[in-house]
């Protein structure tokens, strides 16, 4: 009897998955994950998953296994006796607190010249202008005239405004009818570096 | 019912040059774009020399010369900053507010029982006394319609920068959308007003007028929203949190057009870091970087290329002592030489919150725990952001960063 060459059935070639053909585009492994770490684990495949798919160049960080250290347990209890200030704690002191009122309205200003030399305004002193605060006579004003800048402290008496320097060697300066002051902004502090 | 208000800087940008130079007030103003290449905003004055918006600067430097209209290169800090304060003011008479751009923000009113009109008359006035910056205020019964009652506000002076549109009688109203093409509505953009002409629906009042199915068919559901906020259905709410950025691209036109590899690198690096701080200040980290380059398209005599190159990375990154490196090597790998490069860019997308957790098969590098922890750590640079700046763009009429920057701050 002469024994006939299987027709059906069996692997055929060909047949299949094809190699590297799959999400991975390389070949794979089986693993055991503990339970714990297999969200991360499943998290950085799909990542790297995505990016193949994406046909973006991936880049693997070149790591020395020895080097890795995690530190999963990072919190320390701390030990020993509890300070006795604790009790006593308050804000420390914030000088923006202290010299700001309106915030959204508070410009600095560099002082230029020694008209308000009196006032204790040298040359290159920070002003704090604050634009919130109504321009009561007495108070020291950034004003516009004409378009140009100025600092003086502003006066008003009987319907008379003057702008007044406080330096002798400075004329004050009378607001006539007709001519057009602004009031930018009035000035709360004046800080003077020495250092 | 509900009721919204729109308040809109006038002139913005004009707005805040003329805050720190009064001189300027009643002169005509242009701004313009990142080095200095087209015209981005106008003042009245410049608009009624009829200055056009985009118009390149080149093409009008002898009509704004002519005219002596100011021109200022745009001052991003001092806009910012200017902007960061009016939204702050405008968030006291709400409790509810989206900074819907630099210069406008919506705020819910719905339910408040004061006269709303003398109440957004107050918030005009303090903003202005407040920062100097002028606003008009638009009232309405949804997003849309304050949107239309801003524009009216600022247009007719009589109203003194506050107009509620629901006070409107439906014969003006009607009247107010004749006057309007469509595609100034807010939310129709270019391509749906195209669709809508197709159709004949020419103005505000044809599209008021047409049948909200064909306004569905024709825009799909976005239409259909606006059309029925048009009506007074809000349905439009109000986006507390902006929602949080897809992509973040830091791109620039070069100052001049760099052949060097090494200015091209300069440049890049350094938008890289600008990238980066704009991702962090999100707390956003980043799985995948694009770097771009390319020609100018417009020039003559030399060929044209654009290069770009996407890396993933397996792991969500925010470190610049990564994505600088990172950003420098692929230009290296995508670089030709033999052109021209007028503009380059770096993308950062696939963008994650940055938990900063700890990696697999990652570990923290040493400089990036330098940077964070060292007190100069930030003044570090690599060496790669340094050269002959060649690539930073032209600023020629930038005002001073009154606000932001010690060095300059307004003298008097």
């Amino acid at each position: 009897m002469k024994l006939k060459t299987q027709q059906h059935g069996g692997a055929r070639t060909g047949a299949g998955r094809k190699v590297n053909s799959g999400k991975f585009k390389e070949d794979t492994k089986v693993m055991r994950i503990p339970s714990s770490l297999v969200d991360r684990v499943k998290s950085t495949l799909e990542l790297y998953k995505s990016q193949l798919k994406a046909d973006v160049q991936v880049q693997i960080p070149a790591y020395d296994a020895s080097s890795v250290l995690l530190p999963i347990f990072t919190s320390r209890v701390q030990a020993g006796f509890p300070s006795p200030a604790d009790d006593h704690l308050e804000d420390t002191l914030d000088l923006n607190k202290q010299l700001i009122q309106h915030q959204e309205a508070t410009f600095f200003v560099r002082a230029q010249g020694d008209s308000m030399l009196g006032a204790g305004i040298h040359q290159g002193d920070i002003l704090i202008v604050d634009k919130a605060l109504v321009a009561k006579s007495g108070r020291i004003v950034i004003a516009v005239i004409d378009g140009e800048f100025t600092v003086k402290r502003l006066h008003k008496y009987k319907g008379v405004i003057t702008l007044k320097a406080e330096n002798p060697e400075f004329k004050d300066i009378l607001i006539k009818e007709g001519s057009e002051l602004i009031i930018w902004g009035v000035v709360t502090s004046v800080i003077h570096q020495y250092l | 019912m509900a009721k919204f208000a729109l308040v809109d800087c006038n002139n913005f940008y004009a707005s805040c040059e003329r805050v720190f130079e009064p001189k300027l007030e009643h002169k005509a103003i242009v701004v313009l774009s990142n080095n200095d290449g087209c015209i981005i905003a106008r003042s009245n004055e410049a608009k009624a020399f009829g200055i056009k918006m985009g118009e390149p600067y080149f093409k009008v430097k002898e009509l704004l010369n002519d005219k002596s209209i100011v021109v200022k290169s745009s001052n991003y800090p001092l806009y910012g900053d200017m902007s960061s304060r009016v939204m702050k003011i405008i968030s006291q008479y709400s409790p509810v507010q989206e900074v819907y751009s630099i210069d406008e923000s919506f705020i819910d009113l719905s339910g408040f029982s004061m006269n709303l009109n003398s109440y957004m008359q107050t918030l005009k006035q303090q903003v202005k006394t407040w920062t100097g910056i002028p606003v008009c205020v638009g009232l309405g019964s949804t997003k849309l319609r304050a949107k239309l009652a801003n524009h009216i506000a600022k247009i007719y002076p009589r109203f003194d920068g506050v107009f509620d549109i629901d006070k409107l009688s439906e014969h003006r109203f009607e009247k107010l959308l004749h006057s309007l093409e469509v595609k100034e509505l807010w939310g129709i953009g270019k391509k749906s007003a195209d669709r809508l002409n197709r159709v004949n629906i020419n103005t505000a009042l044809d599209f008021y007028q047409a049948d909200i199915g064909i306004i569905e068919t024709l825009l799909g559901v976005n239409g259909k929203r606006l059309y029925r906020e048009l009506y007074g259905h809000s349905c439009l709410q109000i986006e507390q949190i902006s929602p949080p950025r897809r992509q973040i691209v830091s791109s620039r036109s070069f100052g001049s057009e760099l052949s060097d590899y090494q200015d091209v690198n300069q440049a890049l690096s350094t938008l890289a870091r600008q990238a980066v701080i704009k991702m962090k200040r999100q707390s956003l980290a980043t799985t995948s970087v694009s770097v771009f380059i390319q020609t100018n398209p417009f020039s003559r005599y030399s060929s044209c290329i654009s290069l770009s190159k996407t890396i993933g990375m397996s792991v969500p990154v925010s470190d610049e002592s990564i994505l600088i490196p990172l950003v420098s090597k692929t230009l290296e790998q995508m670089y030709e030489s033999g052109y021209q490069f007028y503009k380059g860019g770096v993308m950062l997308s696939n963008l994650t919150p940055d938990k900063s957790q700890q990696d697999l098969f990652t570990q923290e590098s040493k400089t990036s725990k330098f940077y964070s922890q060292h007190p100069y750590g930030n003044l570090i640079q690599y060496a790669s952001e340094l050269g002959n700046n060649k690539w930073r763009s032209k600023a020629d009429f930038i005002s001073d960063r009154y606000t932001t920057n010690w060095n300059e701050l307004l003298s008097i």
